[in-house]
């Protein structure tokens, strides 16, 4: 059968959906769940395990569970920081791998093996293959992170015929039955790993994206990450013994699960009763945990999305009060938090669809619809996030294709030779808004040819074109010989990725004896930035807390001090964190003045 | 070289209002869909309706279709005189992000963001007189549609003067409104 599926993957969870009857339906499972948990376990024998039952190995075998994938897929060594995950991911040859046992993954294997799960549940419930498929990226990825994505279809079995963005996929499952409507929407997309905010005008069907901006590295992960360290330090607070063994990685990752349902319940309910039972031999853990506890740590990760909200806004040239509608999509946009903060960006209270997990799921496959031919009268017209230039000389890069252009699109450079004879000219192609080429991600690099002639009389033009998946393709041209070549920017990078690993590997060698004293002098960098700022701040404001507060706050100061004195790096971060979180009130307070100081004098 | 203008069945002129741009797009993007060769022929439909929703491009191609014209032309002094601004505005602000990083917690931050505040009244200043620059410019080209109808190479001069001033209106506009957003998230 000629059926195009549309796939949603996720980061946290995967769903699949086929047209039907002209509306676009989600598929179930055996079990009767659309949603499947984007995890892979490897037992040590016998074939992967997908899905819900390998989420539940997470805590049993957090060596040999695999989920996030999605943040390192299409990355290379040194983009991600430590990601902090229980299973082993190491670098090879510039790429990121995961190594179960002796087995090396590419993140990219591992993402197919969801897909080919999702492939067989649809053709298990459709009753015939399925082949060719629509997948949802992240609006922000680059190059790399969707060529990976395609190539994850491709393994799996599919035909990818294309790949659509996140945001206007939802806005394309929002706005289906409105297509007579004129409006303008944005959508703001807080995944498990990633961001996004896509600004659309719908007009007659046709779905324009005017702007989308993003952050690849934040989401509700990063929320629960600092929910679990809440959480230890409340145990460790309470059982300082227990320290060493809170370290272990099945505790973390039990921790994890437990500080991500806790997350989850506490978006309906005000406090919720953490319980680790057997925590230590027979000693349980409990801690009623409030809602305001996780705010103060949510809100500064949330408020990171406010700067790509605003810019934005900026590149569709629209005041906030101009838009309709905004659509928040993601499971984490039902925390309170998240709705009170995106209401006060855009001022005006967002849509809350049912179903914010599947939103994008049922744009993909409205997305396959519209490809097959089922779906008629609806386009959509969507632009690549990042500018596309080339280094240029003095390390400048060349906006070649301006961020938020229509795709496809493309944009041509005529290069000549600039010494006689010269018969190859190295090009460097970079994605990003910085000035210097260095500031940006490499897309790739290629050599350009020449024939051997005088100077300037080479003529090799070259055309850079990015097609509706968001994905460059190069060809260059001589102009005398008329001959035309695809440029393969793949093999360029290795070369690229060697040096850097060569790089890695040197400091490597140094990193062990300067780890130590770098650690301490970072941590006491930010002692000494932050001793100073409460000092100022409890001048400005100090009258406008409690004076128990800022005992408190004063106590938090002189262990700090104190700790400094230790050379105990351990002590001094845990100082300095605590004297962070024991003045968030001061922060909100000093903000609060400034606004209004701010609006006094516009009077 | 490809006139963008005939691409999207429009008439060579120095402004466009918004709507008509958008809607000629919107057109000819559906009419070249609906052809066979359809993915090669939108992608210079797309950069077609880029270029011309840029007023400093579309000015600037418009120079090169009709005059043959390369960029020309020094600095003129009155924006040499905003530039000074411009640069002091937005260097302050470099200085004073810079001193930040991503490890710093709330309260320093929310102390900057204090601090700052002299700065973003500059940047407010100069952001509202590159507006006024760029609104300017903007409404000159209207009225300069009228002669252009008449006799297109009087308008050369004027022209080439407003596709320069433009371009470093538009580009300074933007980086003031970058240092802005940055100084937003500090709160």
């Amino acid at each position: 059968m000629n059926d195009i599926v549309g796939i949603d993957l996720g980061t946290t969870n995967s769903l699949i959906g086929v047209m039907d009857s002209g509306f676009p339906i989600l598929i179930a499972d055996q079990n009767g769940s659309r949603l499947t948990p984007s995890v892979v376990y490897f037992p040590e024998s016998g074939e992967p395990v997908v899905g819900a039952a390998a989420d539940r190995m997470r805590t049993l075998s957090p060596e040999r569970t695999v989920y996030s994938i999605k943040r390192l897929i299409g990355r290379r060594s040194g983009e991600s920081e430590k990601d902090d995950f229980p299973f082993v991911v190491k670098s090879q040859a510039g790429r990121m791998l995961v190594e179960i046992g002796k087995a090396l993954f590419k993140p990219e294997e591992i993402s197919s093996m969801v897909l080919r799960k999702l492939k067989a549940d649809a053709e298990s419930s459709l009753g015939h293959p399925v082949h060719r498929a629509v997948i949802t990226v992240p609006a922000y990825f680059n190059d790399a992170q969707r060529q990976a994505t395609m190539r994850a279809g491709e393994l799996a079995g599919f035909t990818v015929e294309r790949i659509v963005n996140e945001p206007t996929a939802a806005a394309l499952a929002y706005g289906l039955d409105r297509l007579g409507d004129r409006a303008r929407i944005a959508v703001y997309d807080l995944g498990g790993g990633t961001f996004d905010v896509s600004i659309l005008e719908l007009n007659d069907g046709v779905f324009r994206v005017l702007s989308t901006n993003g952050n690849t590295r934040l989401g509700g992960d990063d929320i629960d990450r600092e929910l679990m360290r809440l959480l230890k330090d409340r145990i460790t607070a309470r059982h300082p013994e227990l320290r060493a063994e809170l370290e272990n990685k099945l505790f973390a990752a039990r921790l994890r699960e437990i500080a991500h349902a806790a997350k989850i319940r506490l978006s309906t309910e005000d406090v919720v009763q953490v319980e680790i039972p057997f925590l230590s031999g027979h000693r349980g853990f409990s801690y009623n945990l409030a809602r305001q506890e996780l705010e103060a740590i949510a809100r500064p990760i949330i408020r990171r999305t406010r700067s790509h909200c605003l810019r934005s806004l900026d590149d569709a040239k629209l005041d906030p009060l101009k838009l309709d509608e905004i659509i928040l999509v993601g499971g984490v946009t039902r925390m309170p938090i998240v709705r009170q903060f995106v209401a006060e960006i855009f001022q005006r209270l967002p849509n809350i669809p049912h179903n914010p997990e599947e939103a994008v799921a049922v744009g993909a496959t409205i997305q396959s619809g519209i490809l097959s031919g089922q779906i008629q009268n609806v386009v959509l017209l969507d632009v690549t996030p990042l500018s596309l230039g080339i280094e240029t000389f003095g390390g400048l890069m060349n906006v070649l294709i301006p961020r938020n252009s229509t795709i496809p699109c493309k944009a041509g450079e005529m290069f000549t030779n600039a010494v006689a004879n010269q018969t190859a000219m190295q090009i460097v192609v970079l994605q990003g808004e910085r000035e210097l080429a260095k500031d940006n991600w490499e897309l790739g690099r290629f050599e350009l040819e020449f024939e051997p002639v005088a100077k300037g009389l080479a003529r090799v033009g070259v055309q850079f074109e990015i097609d509706a998946n968001g994905i460059l393709h190069v060809l260059a041209r001589d102009i005398q010989t008329g001959r035309e070549k695809i440029v393969d920017l793949n093999s360029a990078v290795d070369v690229a990725d060697e040096a850097v690993e060569k790089m890695i590997a040197e400091s490597l060698d140094h990193a062990f004896e300067d780890m130590a004293e770098r650690l301490w002098t970072e941590t006491v960098l930010k002692s000494n930035e932050l001793l100073p700022a409460v000092r100022s701040a409890l001048t400005l404001v100090g009258e406008q807390i409690k004076p128990d507060e800022r005992r408190k706050i004063e106590s938090l100061v002189q262990e700090v001090e104190t700790a400094l004195k230790s050379h105990d790096q351990r002590r001094l971060k845990q100082a300095n964190s605590e004297l962070d979180e024991g003045t968030q009130q001061l922060a909100t307070l000093l903000i609060d003045r400034a606004m209004a100081e701010a609006a006094k004098r516009k009077r | 070289m490809i006139d963008y203008f005939a691409l999207l069945d429009l008439e060579r002129r120095p402004f466009i209002a918004d709507e008509s741009l958008k809607n000629a797009y919107l057109r000819k993007s559906e009419m070249t869909r609906a052809q066979t060769n359809g993915l090669d022929a939108l992608s210079s439909v797309n950069m077609a309706f880029r270029t011309l929703s840029n007023p400093a491009a579309r000015t600037q191609h418009l120079l090169n279709l009709e005059f043959g014209d390369a960029r020309g032309g020094c600095l003129a002094p009155d924006l040499g005189a905003i530039f000074g601004p411009v640069a002091e505005a937005v260097q302050m602000a470099d200085r004073e992000l810079g001193s930040l990083s991503a490890q710093s917690s709330a309260l320093v931050r929310a102390l900057a963001y204090q601090k700052v505040d002299g700065v973003r009244e500059r940047l407010a200043e100069v952001e509202t007189e590159l507006s006024k620059r760029y609104s300017g410019l903007l409404s000159e080209l209207q009225q300069l549609y009228e002669i252009w109808r008449i006799d297109p190479a009087q308008c050369r001069d004027r022209l080439a003067q407003i596709a320069l001033r433009l371009k470093f209106v538009q580009k300074w506009l933007s980086e003031v409104h970058e240092r802005q957003i940055r100084l937003e998230e500090l709160a």
